[in-house]
């Protein structure tokens, strides 16, 4: 299981780590999502989630609390991380929208539950997540409370869609500003964070295309499955309508196929959920670091621009001191202000960039994990297949061979 | 192959031990060359005859043949062997592009192949002249034969619809209004056409399915092929252990593409392809059971007919008519042609009684081999496939161990 591979591998970087030998004092928390529910009629109707949080840190009503969440909850608290962790690659959400004939089948269903609950361990597995006040309220408040929570967060966390786009085109493209005839933007001019961004991007394009084939692989597993049922019913009915040993060796065939058809089946749920869906999670993650990548870019612009303001102000003040104008007393406070500010800006920036640099280590080694194990499950899954179906189909040999003797 | 094992009924048999004493009839078509150019493009092929039969121009004989030369033997056996199941031919029509596919062309090759060798091995056909013209005349006086042949003995496929709705249905009849048609009422013959029937439409809905699963090993190989080219393209941007993670399920998924697609041409040469024969061999008794109910009515109408004669004879007999000897002329004749018309319907009846023993012994042994063949290609492509998944996994597991 990805998830107790995940538990298992990661290490605190704040010190503890899991030991699996004495729980009871190591400081734990971890949570599961479960229970999936269909609440609400009609375009309202939603699904909602059990979230089972087990820990022993005193600063939540331990050891076990179970409250009840919805979607748009993992989004509040996905936002709230964002906006207050900057730097930090914040573990990503399953997309939001799903054609709507798939939202509620039961593969769907599953497969978010199953990506809510990695969301959330990843978060409580982190050294400085997991000490957010907002996953504590996630974890444990009511629903009426949650859902306030939810409400009042519009409009001042929200980041609207169009702004995204625009730090992301800052971030990717000098180029097409200078087409554009567009002031150069601000950026850092760092060839190793460059050579990073770069990579970040191609492994975007090249993760879709990988994972989309991914899905596709899944899709004809299912369309194969379905070919043999099809074929093996048609087969049977043949047989009907022969005797003896011909129609027994058609009605073999035919549940062979029949057969079959169900291990397809089995094999392209298994596909799905343990290697489709880990690829399409790694897409997501790297999502992530492009949007703290633009968290940073936004950062190193403001403080540049605060250093080019305060020079600006600087001149100045020089200025109203040579005139000894009476404006002096009033710039240098401006001055100091601004300096304070410049600071507090330098400061988050490089922040931002100490933690990104902890982060790329950390995403490093998970992502080398997990793509060891979903490249492992693939592997393992379709030769289990394989040496099943050719077990089916050599047991169906000697009976074949029965019947085809020739009748004289 | 058919030829090896089918006993001829007249008595002599392929004995693989004294092949020149023997009477032998070996039949090759091969090597399949497009001709002419834009609409007016065909398929030749080279037909290869070794014999010792007398009647044939010695050992080996080649000649060059086209579909409509197969089209043009096969009608004239069916209009001169009535009651004789004849070898049915590859479709006539395909969809333009896939018409000069290397597939396409195999696949039509391999059932002329087979239409030949069952004339070649069946009893009654193998001595039919239309045969020898086919297998040795050159080019020049095929091609007049077969001009000839439109008109006389062409039925049109209206004919023949109306004659499988006859055979089929008297129910329908009845309900159109039409006169009550004349059928045999043998309750074993009855058995025979249900089964008949049922038969093909069960193998029709079969075949459909093996060619989907032919199609779907295609796409699921297809798919494994760019899914493999999206893995290398991703391992190309990363470095060291995982880099090669991915460098090596991407081979392997390409390796395996390339198994799903000869799977799929193996499962639609040795599976789908006998089974759509088997649905035209049906279709091919279909046709023989519509012309023994042609005969049957035939030979009713003539009885009737002949009755009326008789009566209307006796009649003039009793008024001594000066028109009796033209009416016991009259008579006579068509006494004779009434005998000669119930000679044909009861060889037909014999005849089909022979060919429904060979064709289920044939069928049998056809059917048998080709689930054989499937059950075998799958087999042997499953277990390549967990091979090849099998050696990556200890790749894989050196990639994903931890330092």
């Amino acid at each position: 299981m990805q998830l107790d591979s995940l538990l298992l591998q990661q290490t605190s970087l704040s010190g503890s780590s899991q030991s699996p030998r004495s729980p009871s004092t190591q400081p734990f928390l971890s949570v599961s999502v479960t229970d999936p529910a269909k609440l609400g009629n009609g375009v309202q109707s939603y699904i909602s989630y059990r979230v089972i949080t087990r820990t022993n840190l005193p600063e939540y009503q331990g050891p076990e609390k179970i409250v009840i969440r919805r979607y748009s909850d993992f989004i509040w608290l996905h936002d709230r991380l964002f906006e207050k962790y900057k730097g930090i690659f914040i573990p990503p959400l399953p997309e939001k929208n799903a054609v709507e004939k798939f939202r509620f089948s039961a593969e769907f269903i599953e497969m978010r539950r199953q990506a809510l609950d990695i969301f959330v361990n990843r978060i409580a597995l982190h050294p400085q997540l997991q000490q957010s006040e907002d996953l504590k309220t996630f974890l444990q408040v009511d629903e009426e409370t949650m859902e306030r929570a939810r409400s009042q967060e519009t409009g001042i966390f929200k980041k609207k869609p169009a702004d995204f786009m625009q730090i992301f085109k800052d971030v990717q493209s000098k180029v097409s500003d200078a087409v554009l005839g567009k002031e150069k933007p601000v950026e850092e001019s760092n060839p190793e964070y460059e050579k990073l961004k770069n990579y970040i991007f191609e492994l975007e394009e090249d993760l879709a295309e990988a994972q989309k084939h991914a899905f596709r692989l899944v899709k004809r597993h299912k369309e194969l499955g379905q070919s043999l049922s099809d074929f093996g019913k048609a087969i049977k009915l043949l047989g009907a309508c022969e005797g003896n040993s011909l129609g027994k060796a058609f009605s073999e065939l035919g549940s062979k196929s029949e057969m079959l058809s169900i291990k397809l089946q089995k094999e392209a749920h298994n596909l799905l959920m343990k290697f489709a869906e880990p690829l399409k999670d790694y897409v997501r993650a790297v999502q992530s670091i492009k949007a703290t990548m633009a968290e940073r870019a936004t950062a190193f612009k403001h403080q540049y621009e605060l250093a080019e303001t305060i020079k600006l102000k600087e001149i100045n003040l020089d200025k109203l001191m040579l005139i000894r104008s009476d404006k002096v007393g009033e710039a240098e406070i401006e001055y100091r202000e601004l300096k304070v500010e410049g600071e507090e800006a330098t400061k988050k920036y490089e922040m931002i960039v100490q933690l990104m640099n902890e982060e790329i280590v950390r995403f490093q080694e998970q992502k080398t994990w997990d793509v060891g194990v979903a490249f492992h499950e693939l592997a393992k899954g379709q030769a289990q297949l394989a040496n099943e179906i050719a077990d089916a189909w050599r047991s169906l040999l000697p009976k074949l061979e029965a019947c085809s003797s020739a009748q004289t």
